[in-house]
């Protein structure tokens, strides 16, 4: 049960961060377009400015709890990652009730005020003629850190079952930095060399 | 009641305590500021979510998501784990080792420069010392070069890309003290070509001095044509270093914004990878998402920061701090040493997008009272956050390096082998001090004052 949430809230949150990851794509084509656009035909576009930022703030705002799950929000571990698994998780507990929650929930609350105002009035912006709605951009932040608060209960829970088994459970696959892939390759190789070497 | 320039400091206390624990950063900002916040803006006759902090975080939150500036961090990204990915490296290695063959030092001085490029179109440390680790240090061994030599001329070298711009680095340390990331890539173009022409020689200077250490080639081997050595450089150095300059000088020149440049260079390693036949929408998908993730790490550390920064001025800890700075009485010179150590010494725990966007904005307000420019200081950071990847005990390259290296080799040989870098670091920084012209003339020769 506990697990079928934890994962089912890492999958939604994979599933966010994935979809609106591809706004870096289309952030790339629209700059690309408004260059082009802009000194090959001599016409710039009107919304190529807003237009960049809605994309970009989407994209890194929505992917917050997938990178959240993937812990990928930087920390210095070095202390940390010396400790048990069992230790780890208790001190982790801890810390996700002072330092998480009331940050995170604050979010929730005071971005859905600010996300509403900016909706009831479609708010647009003011740098050009154009008129590109920022309201959207706006009401992503309690949605946003709706999906961070839930995946913060994930991490909790993640913690709890740590302590319990006296180990990290596992986590749903997806792709990793490539020295990550790296260096997870080589330490199977050489355990496999090892394991040969012993039979002979 | 409690003065509250103490309450800050108490704040910094415990900011400093839980990243030292171990706990993701920015929710720590996020979480101290809203706290310690509710306490300063606290009215008691306001509903609870009346409290002018909330309004703090929520603003602060947005200002980073329509950040024209961090616009470009992804996009920048994007390019470098598309080039990362586009089995570029060996074809460059290989040909850049073949033009050098009767350079002193070869192989190392070809590691050098393969690095310096890779790493300046990617910009990731990680993925470059790992990938040189397993196409240039087994070569040098086999050739003979000392173990120490032979990794720290890795992982030096893959440090380069965060400082040579287009580098991810200083446009964060433009959007975090508000600073032109245009004049910031030109003051850096000069020290980051220093640095790895320092290394360079200085790898060239100990192998005629110290033939044992890195040896010459045998002169049978590789004996290739003048012609085809030319071909394969034109085919694998040649297109990547346009796409570099291509991005680099659209910045420089004006004719783009660095969002702008950014995409076109994301769009050209995506190109780059198809002529290069390993473009495939799986590594597409890899690249985006990877990209999401880390532009999530930056983007958030803003967010927390900006609140927690905005909570500890209004408390007075700013305030607090620059009295005892200036109370010292120190001279220009002494207050840049202290603080080059202290940015220094937090590179042994933290990762240089803690040290910028957290601990850097406390020594920006002080730079006018001791008539250091902001470039100046600038560029001295960027060259002191190489030294974060090379000193012990958290060198990541040096984690990096162990990680795939063969098994007799020690981390402590690696870790040895980082220091004449971490020298040479230091001796860089030295010379733009003495000779500020080579961060000022650049951006002074483009842009007039």
């Amino acid at each position: 049960m506990v697990n079928r949430f934890i994962y089912g809230v890492d999958l939604l949150s994979r599933t966010v961060g994935h979809a609106f990851a591809w706004c870096l794509v289309i952030l790339t084509l629209g700059t690309s377009y408004e260059v082009f656009v802009r000194y090959v035909l001599n016409e710039p576009t009107s919304w190529a400015f807003d237009f960049s930022y809605l994309m970009y703030g989407a994209m890194f705002f929505m992917a917050g709890a997938y990178t959240l799950s993937r812990g990928g929000h930087v920390r210095a571990d070095m202390f940390y990652r010396l400790w048990r698994p069992r230790t780890q998780a208790a001190v982790e507990l801890v810390l996700y009730v002072i330092f998480f929650f009331p940050g995170v929930l604050a979010l929730v609350i005071s971005g859905w005020n600010y996300g509403y105002t900016s909706m009831r009035i479609l708010e647009s912006s003011v740098n050009s003629p154009a008129g590109v709605p920022i309201w959207p951009l706006k009401m992503l932040i309690p949605f946003g850190a709706s999906l961070l608060a839930l995946q913060g209960v994930a991490e909790v829970l993640r913690c709890v079952q740590c302590l319990r088994d006296n180990n990290w459970p596992t986590r749903l696959h997806d792709v990793e930095e490539l020295e990550k892939q790296i260096l997870e390759e080589h330490a199977k190789k050489a355990e496999q060399e090892a394991a040969a070497g012993a039979a002979r | 009641m409690i003065d509250p320039s103490i309450v800050a400091l108490i704040m910094l206390g415990i900011l400093v305590s839980a990243i030292m624990i171990g706990f993701p950063v920015a929710f720590t900002l996020m979480a101290l500021g809203v706290i310690f916040g509710y306490w300063a803006y606290f009215q008691p006759d306001q509903a609870f979510f009346d409290n002018r902090v909330f309004y703090l975080l929520t603003q602060n939150t947005f200002t980073t998501m329509n950040n024209d500036v961090l616009v470009a961090v992804p996009l920048f990204l994007l390019m470098g784990y598309m080039v990362e990915r586009s089995n570029l490296l060996d074809k460059l290695f290989f040909s850049i080792q073949l033009a050098l063959k009767r350079v002193p030092g070869s192989l190392a001085v070809a590691t050098l420069i393969t690095c310096a490029l890779f790493a300046t179109a990617t910009g990731i440390v990680g993925a470059v010392v790992t990938l040189m680790g397993l196409l240039a240090f087994p070569q040098m061994l086999k050739a003979g070069y000392d173990v120490r030599l032979a990794s720290g001329v890795i992982c030096a070298g893959g440090c380069l890309g965060i400082l040579i711009p287009p580098s991810i680095m200083l446009i964060v340390y433009a959007a975090m003290a508000g600073m032109s990331v245009v004049q910031l890539y030109a003051a850096a173009v000069i020290p980051g070509f220093m640095v790895a022409g320092l290394y360079c020689i200085y790898v060239m200077v100990l192998a005629i001095f110290k033939p044992h250490l890195a040896p010459p080639l045998p002169k049978e081997e590789g004996n290739v044509p003048l012609g085809k050595v030319f071909f394969m450089v034109v085919q694998s150095f040649v297109p990547l270093a346009i796409l570099i300059l291509c991005v680099l000088g659209a910045i420089m020149f004006g004719l783009a914004t660095p969002t702008e440049a950014a995409s076109i260079g994301a769009l050209g390693a995506v190109f780059l990878a198809v002529a290069y036949r390993s473009f495939t929408w799986g590594r597409l998908r890899e690249s985006v998402f990877l990209t999401a993730r880390t532009s999530a790490m930056v983007c958030f550390l803003f967010v927390g920061s900006a609140t927690f920064a905005g909570v500890f001025g209004y408390l007075g800890g700013q305030a607090v701090i620059e009295k005892f700075v200036l109370g010292l009485n120190m001279g220009p010179v002494t207050f840049l040493i202290v603080a080059q150590l202290i940015i220094f010494l937090l590179g042994w725990p933290l990762e240089w997008t803690e040290i910028i966007i957290i601990f850097v904005p406390i020594f920006l307000p002080l730079l006018p009272h001791f008539q250091i420019d902001p470039l100046m200081f600038g560029l001295l950071v960027a060259l002191n956050l190489q030294t974060a990847f090379l000193s012990p005990p958290m060198a990541m390259a040096a984690y990096y390096l162990k990680g795939i290296a063969p098994k007799h080799v020690l981390l402590t040989q690696i870790f040895r082998g980082c220091m004449p870098f971490l020298y040479i670091v230091l001796l860089a920084m030295l010379m733009v001090y003495v000779f500020p012209q080579t961060v000022m003339w650049l951006p002074k020769a483009i842009y007039g004052n």
